[in-house]
């Protein structure tokens, strides 16, 4: 038998090996739970991976270009569930988000890594935000 | 009238140019360590300074003891666009057979740190993710 490199325990953990990485708890729109927000307004993720954003403007509502994620497989049980990662990069141009996404007791929470590349002086900076299914 | 770009409504500010350089780590340097004494992943993490750069130094838990993964270079992402208060970091760290991504945050003085693994080699491993806490170690009790 072949040995399999690691560099940490749980990288020989057996359920990787042709795991089957199920998304379909993550598919759906998604409404963030703070209608104040400034920040996204919306997230849909489709059967296929794709993922939508819609960020609150100011002159209403923008919508980031669709990127495929990527799905992570998760060990780990959180509050009784086991349910997978998405991340996904979006590309502006002007700013590069990179996110992940999970489901926590039934909310959505995207995490977001802006980097800005526009010279404009702002801070790369974080930010968290929840969401919950649309019916 | 502003022509500055944004995507999201906070993101509409102009503050006085902020050099990345300038955004404060403190809060972010020392020595963290898995709140999970079972943990099968990392058990803790050096956060340091060199250069001017956030350097990681990470220890992983082994079937045969702790790994010292070395140091790499972390970017340091602040509390908000205008903010100079560093509030996380994200790094990669490239083993050649996989690729380990990290995304962390500050949260009520832990270090939650998102991990997510991506297996490059023939292993047929799916790619997982993991998120853990950290509590930075100090000797004020």
């Amino acid at each position: 038998m072949t040995q399999l490199e690691f560099k940490q325990k749980s990288h020989l953990h057996p359920e990787l090996i042709d795991a089957n990485v199920n998304a379909d708890k993550l598919v759906g729109r998604w409404i963030n739970t703070n209608w104040e927000t400034r920040g996204i307004a919306e997230c849909t993720v489709g059967p296929d991976l794709n993922v939508t954003i819609v960020g609150v403007g100011e002159d209403g509502p923008i919508t980031w270009p669709a990127v495929k994620a990527t799905p992570f497989a998760n060990l780990e049980e959180e509050a009784g569930q086991r349910t997978m990662a998405l991340t996904a990069t979006f590309d502006l141009g002007f700013m590069r988000a990179d996110t992940h996404m999970r489901i926590n007791k039934g909310v959505f929470v995207i995490v977001l890594f802006v980097t800005f590349l526009d010279g404009s002086g702002r801070a790369n900076y974080l930010n968290r935000e929840f969401f919950y299914r649309q019916a | 009238m502003s022509k500055t770009q944004y995507a999201q409504l906070s993101d509409h500010v102009e503050p006085d140019p902020i050099n990345p350089d300038e955004i404060d780590r403190r809060a972010l340097l020392g020595n963290w360590i898995n709140s999970n004494p079972d943990t099968n992943s990392i058990a803790r993490i050096k956060v340091f300074e060199s250069n001017n750069k956030l350097q990681l130094q990470v220890f992983a838990v082994g079937p045969d003891g702790i790994i010292d993964w070395g140091t790499t270079t972390a970017d340091v992402f602040a509390a908000g666009p205008a903010s100079r208060a560093g509030a996380g970091f994200a790094c990669t760290y490239d083993f050649g057979f996989a690729e380990a991504r990290f995304q962390a945050m500050i949260m009520k003085g832990l270090l939650v740190l998102a991990q997510f693994h991506l297996f490059k080699d023939e292993s047929k491993r799916a790619g997982y993710f993991l998120r853990e806490y950290f509590a930075m170690t100090h000797d004020h009790f």
